[in-house]
């Protein structure tokens, strides 16, 4: 079982991802809203904010996406479908997905109940 | 040593500095780098720094302050310090008057140098006993090697 973490900057494409997800069989995920280091520091402490000039084109928040997954197979599917949605995975802004092993959780969906 | 001692000269710490305005501790220290010929422009520097002054304040409470810039007016980061004789009033976070003042200035080009250093700067300064060691340190050697120890 892995934790799959999806921090999506364009949340333009929250959408489409969530799709995605259900589409590769994930059945459960939380979604959190966030926000980048860089430009709570350059906003919110007036030690830095100069440096808002480097923050030009970053968005205000973006979106944080939690999944526990029991199969490496459903990951993998994930990971090519959520590629192509937000345009390809390693452009610059997009956002950052990465995933963890887990050693234990309780609380989640029988697996039979998952798609 | 670390990078942001070696940002510091002897020639640019201040001591006793009798100012009763930010802007003239600015002039000051900014006078000093220029002195030790470290800046090519002392007026595109204020200006520079001013401007940043004018986004938001640079103070950051504990009787300190922490004026920075990018600027086309030098070439590498540099940092001057000046120690007040008397506290100055100004608006601070904690409403503590400003007593040490620290000046970072960097090219405009080195963002992310410029944030680290600051960023180190002002960890350095949450220490509650190296600001006391500042205030009592006897000469600037003594607070450049106060940095230097702190800065590894």
């Amino acid at each position: 079982m892995k934790l799959v973490v999806f921090i999506l900057n364009k949340d333009e494409f929250l959408e489409e991802v969530l799709e995605a997800y259900v589409e590769a069989g994930v059945t459960g995920a939380t979604l959190v809203d966030s926000e980048g280091m860089g430009r709570f520091l350059a906003y919110e402490v007036p030690l830095f904010a100069g440096f808002k000039d480097f923050m030009t084109g970053s968005r205000p928040r973006n979106k944080t996406i939690l999944s526990l997954i029991r199969n490496d197979g459903t990951i993998e599917t994930l990971r090519k479908l959520v590629d192509q949605v937000v345009g390809g995975l390693d452009n610059p802004g997009v956002g950052i997905m990465f995933s963890l092993p887990v050693d234990w959780a309780s609380g989640l969906a029988r697996e039979e109940t998952e798609v | 040593m670390g990078t942001l001692a070696r940002m510091v000269r002897q020639e640019c710490v201040l001591l006793d500095v009798d100012v009763s305005a930010k802007a003239e501790i600015l002039s000051c220290l900014i006078q000093s780098l220029y002195d030790a010929g470290y800046l090519s422009d002392t007026e595109l520097l204020r200006r520079d720094i001013m401007a940043r002054e004018a986004q938001a304040s640079t103070n950051i409470g504990y009787g300190c302050a922490v004026p920075h810039a990018h600027s086309a007016a030098l070439d590498k980061s540099l940092l001057a310090i000046a120690r007040l004789a008397h506290p100055l009033e100004a608006d601070t976070p904690d409403g503590q008057p400003v007593n040490l003042v620290f000046l970072l200035a960097g090219p405009r080009d080195s963002a992310g140098l410029h944030l680290k250093l600051l960023s180190k700067l002002v960890r350095l300064l949450h220490d509650a006993d190296l600001r006391q060691a500042l205030l009592s340190a006897a000469d600037s050697q003594a607070i450049c090697h106060l940095l230097l120890e702190k800065d590894t």
